[in-house]
Parts: C-alpha cells; sequence; structure tokens
C-alpha cells in the first residue's frame, strides 16, 4: 500500500513462476530442464553505441558478466539488453544502472520485467537437438557459440534465447541455453520443450520455493 | 520456405517477419493535395519485377527494413544503391 509520499510501504513483493505445471522427465540428469523464473530481469534501451553500451560492455547478439555482480548481460536487440542477476542485486544494480543513464545524452531507459517473464534452462549433449525441433535458428557453435544469443521464434513463440554454458555451472562442458519469454506464455514453452526432449530422456526440475 | 535476409539478425524464416509494403515517399501534410495524400495512402505500382519493400521483423529484432524482393521470384537481395 503506498503513504502518503507514494511510497510502497506493505510487504515486499512475492514473484511467483508461471510455470506451476512440472510434469514429465525423469531422466538420468545428462538433459535438464531447470525453472529459472524466479531470476530478476532487467530490459534497458539505450542508444546502441552510446556511454550505455559501453558501460554494458556488450552488444545485440552476444552476452557479458562484466557490468555489476554476477549479471548476466545479454544484448537482447539492436539498441536492447537484458539484464539476468539474482533478485537480491537488483537494488545494486538498478541504482548503478541509473548512474550509467545519467551520462547518456540519449534516452534511456530501464524496466524490472522480473514478475512479467519466464525463462528456464535447458542444459546437456543433447539441448541443441532439443530445440532444434522447435526453432528454425542454426544453433551450430559457428551461429550459437557459448556468449551467443538470439531472438526468434522458439515453438512459434518469440522467446531470447541465450548461450550460457557458464551458468549450468555444475554440468561440466556441457552447452546450456536460456529461454525467456513473456509470462503468460511459460508454462506453454515449458511443456513443449518438456515434450521435445522425452526422446532424449529429459529430466525436469521445478523452481526451488 | 520463403528465407528473407534481415540485415541486423540474418536470414530467417518469413514466417518471423510481418509485410509492411512497397516503400512510398510521406508526402509533406502542410503542402500536399487531397489527391496526393490520397495516392500516397492507398495507390501502389504492383510491379512485375523487382520492389522495394518494408518489412518488420516481428519475432526476432523488431525493427522495420528495407529489402529488394522480385514479385515473379520471390528472390530478395539487399536495396540497390540507385533504387
Ligand atoms: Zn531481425
Amino acid at each position: 500500500m503506498p503513504d502518503t509520499t507514494g511510497n510502497y510501504t506493505g510487504p515486499p513483493p512475492v514473484a511467483r513462476s508461471p510455470i506451476t505445471t512440472v510434469a514429465a522427465g525423469r531422466g538420468d540428469g545428462a538433459l535438464t530442464l531447470t525453472d529459472e523464473s524466479s531470476y530478476g530481469k532487467l530490459l534497458v534501451r539505450a542508444a546502441a553505441t552510446g556511454p550505455m553500451a559501453t558501460a554494458l560492455g556488450t552488444r545485440f547478439g552476444r552476452t557479458s558478466r562484466d557490468a555489476g555482480d554476477e549479471a548476466l548481460v545479454v544484448g537482447s536487440g539492436p539498441g536492447e539488453w537484458l539484464l539476468l542477476a539474482d533478485v537480491a542485486e537488483l537494488p545494486k544494480l538498478t541504482e548503478w544502472l541509473e548512474q550509467q543513464a545519467e551520462a547518456d545524452p540519449d534516452l534511456v531507459s530501464i524496466v524490472d520485467a522480473t514478475h512479467g517473464r519466464a525463462m528456464m534452462r535447458l542444459t546437456g549433449h543433447a539441448a541443441a537437438d532439443v530445440l532444434a525441433k522447435l526453432c528454425a535458428v542454426d544453433l551450430s557453435d559457428t551461429f550459437v557459440p557459448d556468449g551467443g544469443a538470439f531472438r526468434s521464434s522458439v515453438t512459434k513463440l518469440v522467446t531470447d534465447v541465450v548461450r550460457d554454458d557458464a551458468g549450468g555451472a555444475s554440468t561440466g562442458d556441457r552447452p546450456s541455453y536460456l529461454l525467456h519469454c513473456e509470462r503468460s506464455s511459460g508454462q506453454y514453452l515449458w511443456e513443449a520443450v518438456a515434450d521435445a526432449g522425452l526422446e532424449y530422456g529429459l529430466t525436469t526440475t521445478a523452481a526451488p520455493t | 520456405m520463403m528465407l528473407l535476409r534481415c540485415p541486423w539478425c540474418g536470414p530467417r524464416n518469413v514466417t518471423e517477419f510481418r509485410y509492411v509494403g512497397e516503400k512510398t515517399s510521406r508526402p509533406d501534410p502542410a503542402t500536399t493535395t487531397p489527391t496526393q495524400w490520397r495516392t500516397y495512402l492507398y495507390t501502389r505500382a504492383n510491379v512485375f519485377g523487382w520492389t522495394v519493400e518494408t518489412w518488420y521483423h516481428s519475432t526476432g529484432c523488431r525493427q522495420h527494413f528495407s529489402v529488394e524482393r522480385h514479385t515473379l521470384s520471390n528472390r530478395t537481395r539487399p536495396v540497390q544503391e540507385n533504387s
């Protein structure tokens, strides 16, 4: 509830994953699908070559971990970035972004989309084979290496696909993809990926509660 | 499948795009006549051959861009300098 100054004074907002049904998928763990919707997600728009772009340290189609502590910066579009970080890091990260925005003469927008998006991680040697069933983009190392990102139609849904092998830390050298979409389509994307992965022995893991 | 080359994203299935139309130039609303304005809004050349078109990459980078398309073969190419 806002107080007289307009500031929110109630209990902290609760982020719930839109992926509520985690069916199927009891493989041996070599190929996993994990709900990572609870990650903090900031959308930044700024000039593609201005001071903000320099501070974020990456461009359309590539990722970086240089900005802020532990934040994964994804160049999700021309002049458009998606920042992924632990929710607890968001206030610090937002403050840092606002400082950078002040130095940019062009319009900069920073939007917290944590509650509005779904995100999942697909990890394993067969991950690209699973995605290839749902998406027409060539996922070979030449076009989508570790640290690569693109937006395309995945199972006819607009999806940001981010290859982030290191983020699947406990997984060794296996490729790992983050899939990020609108919240209302999260359950659909989850079920489509889980279904596509069945023949490869996919293991699904719900969001930690 | 028809491939369209987005200048930002590279070649993608045409189903990722929305067709906007023939590239037209907007007359100045302050000086245009009703006839010129109507021509700008509704009249198209509808050529047989190469034509410059605007497309929107709705499932990818969400940018508008121009591309040349051959209306018979559906082949596409970047916009030529003199067109
Ligand atoms: Zn594009």
